[in-house]
């Protein structure tokens, strides 16, 4: 059981940071103006993306969309088109931090956190679950699978409980 | 008249201060004379903020030009609404608005008739107190509402057209609301810990100002999801912008305290990490107010940049981080719980997990929001954290929460047996397959939206399969019919069924941004009068393009009839509003929305001289579902909110459970 449940927490760690993966950067695949107007944020000061500039007429967007469809029309890859941007605007450019070296502390530390923390949710889990498990003098069994009636009953239970306790 | 409101405002925080020692005097002392006192100085500070607050309306509505906030949030030409609404347009009206709400919030938290709980008010209205003078001493230091020119203006520099829209009505009132209810709750935890009182009582009574801050905090999000979607013309509905990611951060830690209480109230359980949420929320939500306030961050809903005010703020969160910090510390071990545990597989372990994703969530979000800053202290470079980190990190967390939100459903406490796991997720296991099967067949090749929308469909199905076991169950035993046994069992445990009710909107919500961000197609394009656009289903047949002026603007405006599979529905006209008082052009947007999509027309430019008009048109899928979300999310958030009528306990036989 120990080994089963062991092989299972791998398993969500592993699904959980593949996750990461998973769910590719839009950059690779950006091709067309309208996708490239979301990797890039607009230099009026606006802080948002390209496509997402609030201001009705924007010098900056005008400028920088006219570049982008320029370099799109002249065939230009999607990463060199990012390179030029990074050149002419500087890192900040880019509406996320490019994955490598410091910024992959943004990337992975949610990630990071997250492992870890269910690390210490399941060292904490094994010990209450020891402590629940010591034997009590004249307790009596805890069932081990519920049948319908059972759960009737636990529900007339709960419901009871909260109507007389308050919420749980 | 402004000197009254200021005065007022003095009054009110030597009330504040008063309020603070006699409540702590009453509380020690367990004086009934100084109690009463001190619960006549709440009402002198509610009295006064609300007369300070009626003051600053009053001049807004008489275009009182005099007052510096007045001449620069409003003009003559604006109606009585946005007259009023203007209040939180701008930095000192809105912490005016938010010292109000406290004082009136807190006037209703020490007044409100308890049965448990009773003991913890003199010191949780004192902390209450305490946080409502540390408004007040910023509204007559730093932030003074009723600042006076030295001169009457003659007209009013006017309200940002952008904020001339029904969100502005709610949108900050809600969120305001939120972070402010959010005091209340922190302000018994804090009491709890001082007096050692670390029980259950300061979590009933917290529960449900936990719960209606949370309801504020979420639909003002939605509220300012809807307004941008509807008035910035870019299609778009959150935009990882970090004051909206402010307001989310705190919205999420709540939510996973919401759900850890239920582990203390049951199980005894994670005392010290459900006082460390609770303070972990209220900072954050100060944090937000921060954030709008400070200019340390770029943001479109900065408020002010003002380094002295972002100062106080920043003391006073590390001045409440570090008490409460010690607190927990000195109280630990009145804090440490008889946690058992019977199996690794059961609610409690679903409900851990929950807690830790929900609180990653917020990290994640909240590293992404600072991180520019963090760069630029560690590397030197500017760089900037926008909506493809955002959407790449949490997706794949938000996913695990709801998938969990299904799972946790079905288990249930202290103990489940893999038989029984399997025989009651076979359903939902099966209508999540059949989901998929369906999306793929119809048409779905994006993966990342089948795996969404199968667990979707998962957790609707475990959320139906349960309100039918329940719903059985009652019929069985009590004999009523099914529909009269199903309302039984919703009202029966109100927090409970409401909160299923929230997971479902939730679902609402996720299929909402599924569909319009993963199937949105737009196409930008000129068009001369008489030229036609095809999008997804829809033509559109550029008809005209007419000019008229208003009161305060001239108004461009362009007509489009629109086709959906040949058949005439009706004309969009998309404008753009320039007013006299105000620089930038303001873009209307068109929207013909149904259930099934959303068709958004934004007029861009036009030609003066040839008629060649251009236009960006977006076909936006499911948009209404978020907003539908939305309203159950209410529903949900409000029947859990419903007073708990208690019942007297009857008498119990042996052996029923």
């Amino acid at each position: 059981m120990t080994t089963i449940t062991g092989y299972r927490t791998i398993l969500c760690i592993v699904l959980l940071v593949t996750g990461l993966t998973l769910f590719p950067a839009a950059a690779a695949r950006a091709a067309t103006l309208s996708e490239l107007a979301k990797e890039f944020i607009c230099q009026c000061g606006c802080t948002l993306v390209l496509d997402s500039c609030t201001h009705a007429e924007c010098h900056s967007k005008t400028q920088m969309t006219a570049l982008l469809q320029q370099k799109i029309d002249e065939g230009l890859p999607p990463a060199e088109i990012t390179a030029l941007f990074v050149r002419q605007y500087g890192e900040q450019v880019l509406a996320s931090p490019p994955k490598k070296g410091f910024n992959l502390t943004a990337w992975l530390l949610p990630f990071a956190a997250i492992l870890a923390g269910a690390a210490l949710v399941y060292v904490m889990l094994r010990k209450w679950v020891r402590q629940g498990n010591r034997p009590q003098p004249g307790a009596a069994a805890p069932p081990t699978a519920e049948t319908d009636d059972p759960y009737a009953r636990r529900l007339e239970r709960e419901l009871r409980d909260f109507g007389e306790k308050g919420f749980r | 008249m402004a000197d009254f409101g200021y005065i007022s405002l003095v009054l009110a925080l030597v009330a504040a201060v008063y309020a603070v020692f006699a409540f702590v005097f009453a509380g020690r002392g367990k004086n009934p004379v100084l109690a009463h006192s001190a619960r006549n100085s709440l009402l002198v500070v509610g009295g006064l903020v609300t007369l300070a607050v009626g003051i600053m309306l009053f001049a807004l509505l008489t275009h009182n030009f005099r007052i510096e906030y007045v001449a620069q949030y409003t003009s003559s030409d604006l109606s009585w609404n946005y007259l009023l609404s203007a209040i939180w347009a701008g930095n000192s009206g809105s912490l005016l608005f938010w010292a109000w709400l406290l004082a009136i919030f807190s006037l209703i938290a020490v007044l409100q008739k308890r049965d448990t709980g009773r003991e913890l008010v003199p010191y949780a209205a004192a902390t209450l107190m305490f946080i409502e003078a540390f408004f007040l001493v910023l509204l007559l230091t730093v932030a003074n509402p009723f600042k006076e020119l030295s001169f009457t203006p003659a007209e009013g520099y006017g309200l940002n057209p952008l904020l001339e829209n029904p969100g502005m009505l709610f949108h900050p009132p809600s969120l305001l609301a939120g972070y402010v209810t959010f005091t209340i709750p922190f302000a018994f935890a804090f009491a709890a810990l001082l007096m050692r009182r670390l029980g259950d009582e300061w979590l009933m009574v917290i529960r449900r100002w936990t719960l209606l801050a949370w309801l504020f905090l979420g639909i003002g999000n939605l509220i300012g999801a809807w307004w941008a979607y509807v008035e910035l013309g870019w299609g778009g509905y959150w935009a990882w912008d970090p004051v909206e990611n402010a307001s989310f951060v705190p919205w999420l830690v709540a939510t996973a305290f919401l759900h850890s209480i239920m582990m203390q109230r049951r199980r005894g359980m994670l005392k010290v990490w459900n006082i460390s949420l609770i303070t972990l929320t209220f900072v954050l939500a100060i944090l937000g107010t921060f954030l709008t306030r400070s200019g340390v961050l770029s943001s479109v809903h900065t408020f002010a940049a003002d380094p002295v005010l972002g100062t106080m703020f920043l003391s006073f969160i590390g001045a409440v981080v570090i008490t409460s910090a010690a607190l927990v510390y000195y109280r630990y071990p009145d804090l440490r719980s008889e946690s058992e545990m019977e199996s690794l597989l059961s609610r409690e372990s679903t409900f851990l997990l929950n807690n830790l994703l929900l609180v990653g969530a917020a990290f994640a979000v909240l590293l992404g929001t600072f991180f520019p800053i963090i760069s630029e202290a560690v590397r030197g470079v500017k760089i900037s954290v926008g909506p493809p980190f955002f959407n790449q990190v949490n997706t794949p967390i938000f996913l695990a929460i709801i998938l969990l939100a299904g799972i946790c459903t079905l288990i249930g406490w202290r103990r489940a047996s893999a038989k029984n796991l399997l025989r009651h997720f076979l359903a939902p296991g099966v209508a999540a397959v059949l989901a998929a099967a369906v999306l793929f067949v119809a048409g779905l090749r994006q993966w990342p939206a089948i795996v969404a929308l199968a667990i979707c469909a998962f957790v609707v199905a475990t959320i139906f399969y349960e309100w039918f076991r329940g719903t059985r169950a009652r019929h069985r035993m009590r004999g009523h019919n099914y529909l009269k046994s199903f309302g039984g069992l919703i009202m029966s445990n109100r927090p409970r069924y409401g909160g299923y009710i929230v997971h479902l909107a939730i679902i609402l919500i996720t299929i909402g941004i599924v569909g319009s961000s993963l199937y949105d197609v737009e196409k930008e394009t000129t068009l001369m009068p008489n030229d036609s656009l095809t999008i997804n289903n829809y033509v559109l047949t550029y008809d005209s393009l007419d000019s008229y002026d208003t009161l305060s603007k001239t108004v461009v405006s362009a007509s489009l009839d629109v086709y959906n599979r040949g058949k005439f529905i009706g004309t969009v006209t998309p404008e753009k509003y320039f007013h006299r008082n105000y620089e930038q052009a303001v873009t209307e947007v068109a929207i013909r929305s149904s259930l099934l999509e959303d068709l958004y027309v934004i007029l861009i430019g036009w030609d003066e001289s040839g008629g060649a008009t251009a236009f960006k048109v977006m076909v936006k899928p499911l948009v209404n579902w978020i907003w539908l979300g939305g309203i159950v999310l209410v529903v949900g958030g409000l029947l859990a909110f419903w007073p708990e009528g208690r019942t007297a306990p009857a008498p119990r036989k042996e052996g029923t459970d």
